[in-house]
């Protein structure tokens, strides 16, 4: 009897919470048909079988796409931690906010931007060379192009990110136990070891799996500093197949053999991947000083990153300006480019926004006891919804790109058509999982906190989420919507194989740009997009928190 | 905002409405350029035939030809310019392309190059290009150039992107055959980078940022013409030099056949033959009406050229690619 009481429960209950719910469920759904949709389509399409044909250019393709992430991820926890270490220590300097609002920006500043800053700085006649050719009469030649470069704009990319979510972990160690390690005269490691380390382990895991997916996946770095066929991933290998040789057959067993690795990789790091963190953070300050020569090494840690996370974008701003702007405004591509990426962005921001809300408030419904939480079946359809909304992290943009490139060439429609939906979807993709990070506990505390309220004032759709959730999460939406924003805005991935002269992003304009030497037109280019990326991640959260 | 945009919109609506689409040639960035050929061709072509003409330039010519490919059947292009006979049978199989009908016997090329499909406007022959005031040594052979001081540096282009590439990459492999794969492995070291066309490639190098560029024994033209410039030059390799042929061809869905016929015609007429060497740097097919620009007198040009038929190209070029990145790959 018990068993069927439950189901009367759980239908009860499905019944009872259905708008809450069903919306969520139902696009789960959807995203994870996507998914197998776009599996079978890339499976159907190649003909040959995938384990025999793995030769040995793919085997070095793997290799060195393998070696490049580890040594990222290697080289961007170690920065990562560092710096947060030290800027936890270093609590209390003007400017220390607005340095760490500064990192935490390097999530949403475009690749593309950010390696044109990154060659202005260390390229071969990029300031440093120049200086030094100056100086000493020598030059260091061209050493960003190739694995230097690659890993120096990982660790721009990433540490600062990784920092970011590490200083939050610092920050939340008790000082009790800074106390207590003061007074058993710990030295500087074995505070790290015992105190330090095991608040931050969880963090340094999930943000180290996380890092290494992004490097294992990237294209933009590579596509730009590769500047070699010795130096492909799989995602440039991908391109370069489709673009170069229409080896249709190549770029199809390369995307099989990235979606199963990176599949496995998001399995495996499910068990210490605990969401990407929250950005917001609290500062409590250690009430005393860090010895004289640790001070100075924390110092020079933030002094040191801080320069080389600012310089490429002062170059980029003092690049930008000497350019011809009427020029650049009255060009027709920029124009077409600077309109389709805009509307590309606020097509994309809007749909992030609303499936997040759809699927964190599905999840609520399933996890907390006030609703379904206790009934079976619930943390099935939970873990379902929550890896629906990771599904970027398992599909590189490059194969999604591929696959509906196969369906373009299938079915009918316009190229600018299934161009626009490639891109939306990439980029609704791209954002959801930071979109989720943020919104899901913001959710899930509103119902915790008021769903007994509501209840029994018997609110309900519309009137409950304006009284009730809009107030409390306003400020969530405004950020989700900032970075999914800027994410579409910045993106280079699924463009470089669907744009044309007709179908034209401002990223894609950009990288054409680069590839023709027109340097003074890239570099206003670069400048526009740097203002309007930084314009609407700081301008659109203020404008909803009413301080504008 | 919205009003504006929507505004914008349809004015773009209405453009594409009443203009009728021109005969549409798509081409590599160098030829398309408002400093290449392609502007005085339009001028002439226009001037002598009812038909406007519309370039559009790509990174590389196996870039135009991939963006037709991807296309398929509902591309714009009317034209492929810019192939060489090296990458032509590629483009042959796709069966996208129409037979030409032109008789092209009477052609002036240094190879016989007779295809029902594609047809010849221009040659050149590869070769490495320098400047006399920083390289006072250049080399004069394969050999010699991987026997120069370690930070000599040389720009190339990407064989599966680029015809000049592809062509080094048949010129080692004709000059080396079985070794190739050994020859690339010593040039290596000397390789700044490897760009996906011809223009980044030659920018870098006027940018200052290689000692050598791989280009065409007729590129010094350009700066003797254009820029009264003598100090640029090709090196003469003893082993002889790559050919490269330059082809053009029909869309087979091109939905103006008569102009693209007219124009096709029009690569073999004297007025085409006198903007060509002035303009895209290469030797004309046929005889212009005034003999070539004196500057071409200066120029070296190679005794034997080396050239491997098509064909057998398309049979051994993927083994030749990957054999080379293989080679190259750290």
């Amino acid at each position: 009897m018990a068993t069927s009481d439950t189901k009367v429960t759980m239908l009860q209950g499905l019944l009872r919470f259905k708008g809450a719910v069903f919306p969520g469920v139902f696009i789960s759904f959807s995203l994870l048909s996507f998914a197998f949709l776009l599996f079978m389509t890339l499976y159907l399409a190649q003909n040959s079988d995938l384990f025999t044909a793995l030769d040995s250019g793919i085997i070095g393709l793997l290799k060195f796409t393998l070696y490049q992430a580890t040594l990222s991820t290697i080289l961007s926890l170690l920065v990562g931690v560092l710096l947060a270490w030290a800027l936890a220590h270093q609590s209390k300097f003007k400017g220390r906010s607005l340095l760490v609002a500064l990192f935490s920006s390097s999530l949403v500043l475009p690749t593309l931007i950010v390696v044109f800053g990154l060659i202005g700085i260390f390229g071969r006649s990029g300031y440093l060379n120049e200086m030094s050719l100056f100086l000493f009469d020598h030059s260091f030649g061209s050493y960003l192009y190739g694995l230097g470069g690659i890993l120096l704009a990982h660790v721009y990319l990433n540490a600062s990110y990784a920092s970011r979510a590490l200083l939050h972990s610092f920050e939340s160690i008790p000082k009790e136990k800074y106390k207590l390690a003061k007074s058993l005269n710990f030295s500087v490691f074995e505070r790290f070891l015992y105190v330090e380390y095991p608040a931050i382990k969880a963090t340094f895991l999930s943000i180290g799996s996380t890092v290494f997916l992004l490097c294992f996946t990237s294209f933009a770095v590579v596509l730009l500093l590769g500047g070699n066929p010795s130096y492909n991933t799989l995602e440039v290998a991908i391109y370069e197949a489709v673009k170069l040789d229409f080896d249709i057959a190549l770029a199809l067993k390369l995307a099989l053999v990235q979606l199963s690795i990176s599949a496995v990789l998001v399995v495996l790091s499910s068990g210490f991947r605990t969401g990407l963190s929250n950005l917001k953070t609290s500062v409590t300050a250690i009430p005393w000083k860090e010895s004289r020569v640790l001070g100075m090494v924390q110092w020079a840690v933030i002094g040191l990153f801080t320069l080389f996370f600012i310089l490429p974008l002062v170059v980029i701003v003092l690049d930008g300006i000497g350019a011809d702007f009427s020029r650049i405004l009255g060009d027709a591509l920029f124009v077409q480019s600077f309109i389709t990426s805009i509307s590309l962005a606020t097509v994309s921001s809007f749909l992030t926004v609303l499936i997040a809300l759809l699927l964190s408030n599905a999840r609520r419904g399933f996890t907390l006891s006030t609703r379904l939480g206790s009934k079976p079946f619930s943390k099935v359809l939970d873990a379902l919804i929550a890896f629906s909304g990771n599904l970027y992290l398992a599909i590189p943009s490059l194969v999604m790109g591929l696959g509906f490139f196969l369906m373009y060439q299938k079915y009918d429609g316009s190229q600018v058509l299934w161009s626009a939906m490639a891109l939306l979807t990439a980029n609704v993709l791209m954002s959801l999982p930071f979109a989720l990070s943020v919104l899901t506990p913001a959710m899930h505390k509103t119902a915790q906190r008021y769903d007994k309220l509501a209840f029994s004032l018997g609110l309900k759709g519309f009137t409950r989420w304006k009284y009730i959730e809009y107030p409390y999460i306003k400020s969530s939406l405004a950020y989700v919507f900032a970075l999914a924003f800027c994410f579409s805005l910045g993106d280079l991935g699924i463009i470089a194989l669907f744009g044309s002269d007709e179908f034209m992003t401002l990223p894609w304009y950009l990288y054409q740009l680069m590839g023709s030497y027109r340097t003074t037109d890239a570099a206003g280019v670069a400048l526009v997009m740097l203002v309007l990326v930084l314009g609407v991640f700081i301008l659109i959260p203020r404008m909803f928190r009413g301080e504008m | 905002m919205f009003k504006i945009i929507s505004y914008f919109f349809l004015a773009t609506l209405f453009v594409f409405a009443t203009e009728k689409p021109p005969l549409t040639i798509y081409t590599y960035d160098a030829f398309a350029a408002s400093w290449g050929a392609a502007p005085k061709i339009k001028v002439a072509f226009e001037k002598e035939n009812d038909c406007k003409v519309k370039f559009v330039g790509l990174s590389s010519s196996i870039v135009a030809l991939r963006k037709i490919q991807l296309e398929g059947k509902k591309t714009k292009a009317d034209i492929l310019l810019g192939i060489d006979t090296n990458i032509a049978e590629v483009a042959k199989k796709t069966g996208l392309f129409l037979s030409h009908n032109l008789n092209t016997s009477n052609l002036d090329l240094p190879f016989p190059y007779d295809d029902d499909t594609f047809t010849a406007f221009d040659y050149s022959y590869a070769a490495f290009v320098y400047s006399e005031n920083k390289v006072k040594n250049p080399p004069h052979s394969f050999e010699e150039l991987v026997s120069m001081p370690k930070d000599f540096k040389i720009v190339i282009q990407d064989p599966r992107s680029s015809t000049a590439g592809l062509a080094l990459l048949l010129w080692v492999k004709s000059v080396y055959g079985d070794k190739a794969g050994e020859y690339w492995k010593r040039l290596a070291p000397y390789i700044l980078t490897i760009t996906k066309g011809w223009s980044e490639a030659y920018g870098l190098f006027l940018k200052g940022e290689a000692d050598m560029v791989l280009s065409y024994t007729t590129s010094p033209a350009y700066h003797i013409v254009d820029e009264n410039r003598t100090d640029i030059k090709s090196a003469p390799f003893k082993e002889g030099h790559y050919g490269q042929i330059e082809v053009a061809g029909i869309l087979k869905s091109s939905t103006h056949k008569v102009c693209a016929k007219e124009f096709m015609h029009f690569m073999h007429s004297k007025t085409f033959a006198d903007i060509i060497p002035i303009g895209n740097w290469g030797y004309p097919v046929i005889k212009g009406s005034k003999p070539l620009h004196p500057a071409f007198d200066t120029l070296h040009k190679p005794q034997k050229m080396l050239l491997i038929d098509g064909v057998v190209v398309e049979k051994q070029r993927k083994a030749i690619i990957n054999e080379w990145l293989r080679a190259i790959q750290k």
